[in-house]
Formats: C-alpha cells, structure tokens, sequence
C-alpha cells in the first residue's frame, strides 16, 4: 500500500527546508506547499475507510504504516503513523490554517525566509502530533511544535514578545514533562509489550483504578496547560497579544487543539476508568475555565486579549464535553475543537488587521468603522457572530450538540454554560454595535480597507464557517469513524 | 605475561604511544608544522578507533581484530588486572571519538603559538590513559590509568605558557587532581586493608561482609575522589575556573572527553555493589542501598545545583561548564540505578555529551578565533552574522537541552523511561531528572535568543579582529570548521537513527552487568 502519510510528511518537510533555504521567493514555495498539503488531505479524506476494531478489541487506523525504530530489549519503539476519524478533522484544520496564515501574512517583510519556514515547522508540527501513534513520536512532533512557536513570538512579536516567548516556553515545557512521565509510566507499569498504540492499548485499560486515575490527572494537568486550564492559563493571553498575527492564529487554532487531541487520544482511549474517576475534578477544570474565561473576556479593551480570553472558555468548553464521556460529547469535542480553529483564526487575523488599519485594537476607541473599511468590516461580523454561536454558522451545532450532552450527564449544570453563553453573545453583539456602526471615531483618515491576500485567507474561513455550519455532517460522518465513538 | 600476548591485546593502546612519541621526536628532530603533528596524531586515532571497532566484532573488520572474540565479555579471570567488555570498548570509541575531534580543532590553532609538539602528544597520552582505564579489572590498575590522564591534562591546560588564566587554571586543576588521587588512593588502600585484594570484582562481592566499617569508609573516600573528577556537586569548584582559563579545544577535551573516564571509573567501582541491591539479606542489602543513596543524592546535587548556578552566568564558557556539570548528574542517576536499562541511557547520554559538549566548546573557540568577545552578550546577533557557526551552536544547544531529532534527546529519553522502567521511588528520580532538563532550557533557550533576537552589537561596540594571518572556511580554520561539522552530524544522525549504537549499547551493558565483571 502506498504510505500515503509518510508521503504526506516527507512533502511538509521538504516544503518548509525549501521555504528557509528560498530568500525572497519563501512566500511563494510556502503557498505552494501549503496548497499542496491541502490537497493531500483532501485526498486522504476522499480515500478515508476506518478499518474499526480489531477482534482481539484494538482499535486500527486507515492509512497505517508501522516500522521499528528503536529495539531494545526492554523498549520497543517505532514509527507508527494512522488516523481515524478524530485525528482526520484536525489534520484538515492543520492543513487549511497553514494556508490562510500563508496567505494572510503574504506581505511580510521581517525575514520573510525565517517566518514563513516557522510556520510551515508548526503546521508540520502538528500534523505529526495527528498523526503519531507511538509515544515516542507523538512526544518528538509536541516537542518540536515548541520551537518555532517560541521564535515566531520571539521575534515577529509585539513590544513584551520575549517575556510572553519564554512564559510560552516554559509553560507549555512544564506540561510536556508531566504528560510524558504519565505516558511512560503507562506503558512500563502496564508492561506493555511496546510504545505504539495498539501495544498500550490493551495494557493500559488493564491497570487498577487509583493508577488510573494519578495518571488521568497527570494527563490532564499536562495536556491542560495547552487547552489552557484555568489556572494553568496566563500564558495564553501574553502569548496571544504579543505574538505576530500568524503566529495567533496557528496558537489558537492548532496548538489548543494538541491539548484537546491529546487528552482524548492518550488520555480518555488508554485510561478510560480514570477519567471516569476524575470526571468531578474535570467538571470543576471545565466550569472554572469557561466561567473565568468569559467573566474576564468581558473586561477586556483589547480585541485580541477578548479573542484570547473567549478560547479558554470555548476549550473550557471542549473539556467539558470531553468529561461527560458520552458518544455524543466527544463527537461535539471534536466538532468543537475543529469550530473553535476556524473561528478564532477568522477573529484573531480580525483584530491583526483592525490593528495595522487604525493603529489600534482597542474597542472603546476605535468606532463605526463600517463606511471606511466595509471589507474588515463583514469580516469582524461574521467572526463574531460564529463565536457567539448563531445558529448556519459553524460553532453553532458543535456547542449545541456539547450542550445537549451536558444536559444529559449534569442536568441543570448546563445553565452555567449556557447563562454564560447568552452573556457573552450580548457583549458580543453590544461590542459590534459600536465599533462597526454609529458615528465614525478614532478611524485615522490614511486608513484603507483590507489587502488582498488578508481578505482572500478571511474570506476562506467564513466560507467554512458558512459551509460546515448548514453542512456539519461533513464533519461528524467522519468524526464518528474513531473507536471512541462506540464506547459504552 | 609476556609481549607476545600483551601487544595484540592493547594494540590500539600502542598505536597511540606510539604516535605520541613519534610526535615528541619529530619535535626533536626540527619538524614544527602543526600540519604534521596533527596527521599524525589523528591517524593514530583513527586506526586505533578501527582495531577497537574490530575487537568489539564489527563486520568487515575482523582482519584487524587484536583481542580474540572469547575474551570479549568473558568470564572474568581471578587475579586478572585487565578484561576486556564490550561496554569498555564501546567508551574506549567515545573517547577516540571526542580526542579526535579536538585533535582536528588543534590544528586550527595560531601557527605562531608554540607548543604545538607538546599539545598534540599530551593530547595522545591523556587519551591513551583512557582507553586504559575502560579495561581495568584492578582496583590500582583503574587508579594508575586515571593519573596518566590526569597528569596529561594538567600539563594540556597550561601548555601555552604565555597565558596567565591559563597557567593559574593548571595550578589549580593539579592541586585539586592531587588531593582528589590521594584521596582515591587512600580509599584504595583501606579497601586493600579491608579484604587483602584490588580486584574489583572480589572486593565489590564481598563488601560489606567481615570488614567493619574499614570497606565502607574506603568507598566513601573512593567516592569523593572520583567525585571531583566527575565534577559532582560538592566537589565541583575547580571545574568552571579550570574550564574557563584552559585554552578552548582543551576544555572542549576536559569536558567532553576526560571527565567521562571518571564516570566509567564510577561504573567499574559501584556497579558490582550495585549489582546486588535488594536481592541479598536485609544488613549486607541495606548497606548496599545506602551506597545506591548516596550515589543518587550526589546525582540529584550535581544536576540541580549545576543548573540553577548556569542560570546566572553571563560568560559563555562558565555557563558551557555549569551546564557540563548538570550533565554529569544525568549520567550519575543512570549509573546509581544500576540496571541494564539505566546504563544504557547513561552511556548513550554519556556519548551524548561527548558529541554535545566537544561541539559547544569548539563553537566557543571558534568564535573567540573570530574576537568576538567572552560574554554570552557578546553574541548578539551572531545568527545574522555567522548563520552556519550559529546553526551548528544552535544544535548543540538544542540537544544539550533535550529537544527532537538530536542525540541528546534520543538518549535522555531512554535514560529517564529506564528510570521509570526500574519502578518504585525511582519513578520520583525521572520527574526530577525532566525537570532539571526543563530548567536547563531556560538558559539555552537564553543563547538562542542572544544570537537570533537580538540585534547584533554595532561597529563600535565589536572588538576589533585579532591580529594574526587569516584561516580558511571563512575565518574559523578547516580543522576546526571539519571538527564541528561532523560532531553536528553525528548529533543528528544519532538523533535520526539511534538503533545501531543504541542497540550495541544495550547489549553491551546487558552483559556487563550479566558478568559482574
């Protein structure tokens, strides 16, 4: 069979070398491999047949390709790459977001070389932490994330970029360390015969409950300082504000959704009576981060800081539905995650713009923009309007569907949430009313509408939203191809 | 015990006298290029590296083969001073590997300086001390073999001369080497007291039986001795100051090279008492644990203490050695746990280092050849200005900090699963281990940004270029420039494809520990 995503692979590694290696024509070998990426994942998602679950009960994964790396007596580690319907969604949300960051940052004069090959490094980044289906690899693509995003922050960023660069660092370092002690402490307690998925997955389940549950916890606090958890988060509004534009959008899009994917992954498939045991200490995670996440959104001045704010409550979110353990809350986690990414990517390229328009991303002072920049304009609405949750766009059936799963575990809990939903939309809704109408304020009068390749990538994104929004079976046909989704 | 059996086994040992004393005698005989010397020396090297791949049964190189296949990890010989593991052999590759490297780099050197004779033939001796020391059986042999490199290397860090830091960082460096030998000597000798014997293997299976507390306090001293070696916390003082003057190659050879020769030292003493913890009757098993405790706390020092005190240091060589130091402690952990897996990381951490640390140093000397000045500030912007000397720095670094696709994360990966692989309390040991290296990123990560962030020092602040004719490759020197290029590439393809020497690793401390040599 051809290794379809080892060739997939090999094809983002050879695009970002070249990318760092072409001068002045980066941009465009960065837009042609991204192009390329995505045409691959579309291929991959045209050809897309699960193979279910083995007899002996381990899951199998379409596009598999397995080969011993490392082999010592007591380690056995390969390379093992697949995807089922839970990594496939997020692959595609890799691929589309690389694009639009290509296109959205086309016109950057900074080391173009250098930035554009960062983000083709992130992007491939995450396409194997996707991918890895051995701990070894998973961990080395999670590791290797690391990196370009630090430089992105660090020297595209805004004036306190190397504060928020190494706050970013040492966080999200701090979170790999405990995630990859639990991953080891799985596989050697449980004496699985080797590091790959199939190997654990069996042993894993085996182990006695207190096990679990220390190492679901550990996952959890590992996987949950990307998510970001409350009160694991304050890296993420410093990263967020004093990162480039691009390297927003690839942070709130892709990176948040490796802690999700992860925990899930690694966490809920291995160990599923520990998460079963934790579910309070996860309810209480959720609830704080979606609470403290909107609460404090809705103090915030700075668009940007309020983008950054409403994804810890949307991921607060994610977790939640994560937590309720039903079919139908990982299908909405999984929805959600992959919402969230088109969203947040749409609203944070927004507020990079409204920024270099008006010098300012300040919403107290920048006012009724709508006559002077129409373009930006219907862009921000249509960001907003997605983020609250309007019904034909697509966070609507992701965060209706994590609702309803809520309501089926919890109850009444689901007012919390949902009370904060309807806040947040009012703020959202007040927020719109006075920057994009009313009288003209604070628009500086050199102010011109949106380049092209800036309203080309947004003008990608709100057709996803629109398209998956009326469409979300697009999605959730393939979601439910995973073996998560038939669990009891 | 005559010739006839005796060069064939230590033929790799005799290339290399052999290369030193042709070197001192074409010194003698008026030959002064550099040029020559230094071929020598790395065809010494290089063909002493061949006879030991062959004796450790590489394909395709039995012609060469010295030591008989049987006696390879055979059954150890009562009495015997010497054996013959494969694990020693492997480290006796390591530390061709670093002399190599360095021996490249000292060709770089200023033809004007003097010395270059001496360097290259102390160079030699030190080395060969090394590889002697990966064979000892004997409790005096091993000690007498870390002099001959001790001695070598004292000589190596002030053979300039002219330097003044320099001259005080020998000093230093001979006090330090002569209190840390009596001390192992003296531990030696109530060893001796102890049991009447200096064979390792006889004394680490009898300890602690029958002997009071005399055998006790005779690895207590033996541990304190080999610790300033190692450059464990406590008794890592000298280290940083003796780094710091020595000239550049030479603390990339202290680091990267002679400081494992006492690591293996701690190997060769402790794994035999090691060997048994927990499986022998609770008084002889408690004594053993205690030693296993110390040990770890030594490692749990080292590292910690080496990392925190690098944090602070705003010169480049000081922080390379802090970090040289925290990394000892890495290695100390896998040798305290003590079984097959912990040894293989610790060894491939160990060769790690060799490739790491010897890269960083040479970098360092490169960089101060181009006069750019001492101060990790002094670099800003370097990435800008040298993008390929940075690029090769920024490598090392990264691997020195554990992160992908470089030798040092494939080998602190399997250092800490080992730990958590050994269960019990020494999971706790793979947490504070990963958390060492996570704090050590801080000030890699520090450097990186000092040489890519930053912007570069204008024309006024930059020194001006020292006087002297121009190298080639740009300024750095071929050797130098071919030194640090193939440790960069070694770094990445051990990280890429770690199996084959992982492999041989594994087997090879799977029969150390198997023998109990």
């Amino acid at each position: 069979m051809f290794p379809a995503l080892s060739f997939l692979l090999l094809t983002l590694l050879v695009g970002t070398v070249l990318t760092f290696l072409s001068g002045r024509w980066a941009r465009w070998v960065a837009l042609g491999s991204s192009m390329l990426f995505l045409l691959e994942v579309s291929g991959l998602l045209s050809g897309f047949s699960w193979p279910g679950v083995s007899a002996s009960g381990v899951p199998q994964y379409a596009y598999a390709e397995s080969y011993p790396w490392i082999s010592l007596p007591w380690l056995h580690i390969s390379y093992t790459v697949g995807v089922d319907g839970i990594s496939l969604p997020l692959l595609l949300l890799t691929a589309i977001l690389q694009l639009v960051t290509v296109l959205y940052s086309f016109d950057e004069r900074r080391q173009p070389a250098a930035y554009f090959g960062l983000v083709l490094l992130t992007c491939l980044g995450c396409a194997g932490v996707f991918l890895a289906l051995d701990v070894l690899l998973f961990f080395l693509f999670w590791e290797l994330v690391l990196i370009p995003m630090f430089f992105l922050i660090g020297y595209w960023g805004g004036l306190r970029r190397r504060y928020a660069a190494l706050k970013f660092f040492v966080y999200t370092h701090v979170g790999s360390i405990v995630m990859l002690v639990a991953l080891l402490v799985t596989a050697f307690y449980s004496h699985a015969p080797s590091f790959d998925f199939a190997g654990m997955y069996v042993p894993a389940q085996a182990l006695g409950v207190t096990t679990q549950a220390l190492l679901f916890a550990a996952m959890l606090f590992g996987f949950g300082i990307k998510f970001p958890i409350v009160p694991f988060h304050t890296w993420l509004p410093d990263a967020h504000v004093e990162a480039p534009t691009g390297g927003s959008v690839l942070l709130a899009g892709l990176l948040l959704k490796l802690g999700g994917y992860g925990l899930i992954r690694w966490g809920l498939e291995l160990l599923p009576t520990g998460l079963v045991h934790d579910q309070p200490l996860l309810y209480a995670v959720a609830f704080a981060s979606i609470i403290w996440g909107s609460v404090i959104a809705l103090a915030q001045r700075d668009l940007k800081r309020l983008v950054a704010y409403s994804s810890i409550n949307h991921m607060g979110i994610v977790l939640l539905a994560i937590a309720v353990d039903s079919n139908l809350g990982l299908l909405a986690a999984v929805l959600l995650m992959f919402a969230h990414g088109v969203v947040s990517a749409l609203l944070f390229m927004v507020s990079g713009s409204m920024h270099h328009t008006f010098g300012s991303r300040d919403i107290a002072t920048v006012h009724g923009i709508t006559p002077r920049t129409p373009v930006l304009s219907t862009m921000m609405m249509v960001g907003a309007l997605a983020s609250l949750g309007l019904p034909a766009l697509i966070s609507f059936p992701a965060e209706f569907s994590a609702l309803l799963a809520t309501w089926d575990r919890l109850g009444y809990w689901v007012l919390v949430p949902l009370l904060l939903l309807v806040v947040t939309a009012a703020f959202y809704l007040w927020m719109m009313q006075r920057v994009l109408f009313g009288p003209t304020e604070g628009v500086p009068e050199t102010a011109r509408d949106l380049p092209w390749p800036e309203a080309l990538a947004m003008s990608m994104l709100v057709a996803l939203t629109v398209l998956y929004g009326i469409l979300p079976g697009l999605l959730t046909n393939v979601i439910i191809h995973s073996p998560v989704y038939g669990l009891p | 015990m005559d010739l006839g059996t005796l060069i064939p086994q230590f033929l790799p040992e005799f290339v290399l006298l052999g290369a030193g004393l042709l070197i001192l005698l074409g010194e003698r005989v008026g030959l002064e290029r550099r040029e020559y010397f230094g071929a020598l020396s790395l065809a010494g090297m290089l063909l002493a590296f061949l006879l030991v791949a062959a004796d450790l049964g590489t394909p395709g190189m039995g012609g060469l083969r010295g030591v008989s296949a049987g006696q390879v990890d055979g059954a150890a010989i009562p009495g015997a001073l010497y054996g013959f593991s494969s694990l020693g052999l492997w480290f006796q590759e390591f530390f061709l590997l670093a002399a190599g490297l360095v021996a490249l780099a000292f060709l770089s050197r200023p033809s004007v300086e003097r010395g270059a004779a001496v360097s290259y033939a102390l160079l030699i001796f030190a080395t060969l001390g090394m590889l002697l020391v990966t064979l000892a059986a004997d409790l005096v042999y091993l000690l007498l073999a870390l002099e001959i490199t001790a001695i070598s290397s004292y000589l190596l860090v002030g053979y300039t001369r002219r330097d003044p830091r320099g001259l005080e960082a020998a000093m230093k460096f001979y006090i330090i080497g002569a209190l840390s030998a009596a001390l192992s000597f003296f531990g030696a000798s109530l060893l001796f007291g102890a049991y009447g014997t200096t064979s390792l293997s006889v004394i680490g299976h009898s300890w602690p039986s029958g002997s009071g507390g005399l055998a006790s306090a005779g690895y207590a001293f033996l541990l304190v001795g080999l610790g300033f070696e190692v450059t464990a916390v406590p008794f890592h003082m000298w280290a940083v100051d003796v780094y710091d003057g020595a000239p550049d190659e030479v603390s990339a050879f202290l680091a990267g090279g002679t400081k494992k020769v006492g690591l293996f030292a701690f190997v060769l003493l402790f794994t035999v008492p090691l060997l048994l913890v927990g499986s022998l009757s609770s008084a002889t098993g408690s004594a053993r644990e205690s030693i296993q405790l110390s040990l770890v706390v030594l490692a749990l020092l080292t590292m910690t203490l080496g990392n925190l005190l690098a944090l602070l240091q705003p010169e480049m060589k000081r922080l390379l050695a802090y970090s040289s130091i925290s990394q000892a402690g890495y290695m100390l952990l896998g040798i305290a746990v003590g079984t097959a897996p912990a040894l293989t990381g610790a060894s491939l951490q160990i060769l790690a280092h060799v490739l790491l640390k010897t890269g960083a140093f040479l970098v360092v000397a490169a960089v101060s050849a181009l006069g750019i000045g001492p101060l990790v500030a002094d670099w800003r912007g370097l990435g800008v200005r040298r993008p390929y000397l940075s690029a090769a720095f920024a490598l090392f670094l990264l691997g020195l900090a554990g992160i992908p696709l470089t030798v040092g994360f494939v080998s602190k990966f399997v250092l800490f699963s080992a730990l958590v692989q050994a269960e019990g309390w020494f999971l706790w040991l793979a947490v504070a281990g990963l958390l060492n290296s996570a704090l050590s990123v801080f000030y890699y990560a520090r450097i990186l940004k000092t040489m890519y962030v930053d912007k570069s020092p204008t024309a006024e602040e930059t020194a001006p270029a020292r006087s002297g004719e121009p190298l080639g490759a740009d300024g750095l020197g071929w050797g130098r420039a071919g030194a640090i290029a193939l440790a960069a590439v070694a770094v990445v393809a051990l990280g890429v494809y770690p199996q084959p020497v992982l492999g041989a690793l594994g087997t090879a401390a799977q029969h150390f520990l198997s023998l109990g040599l």
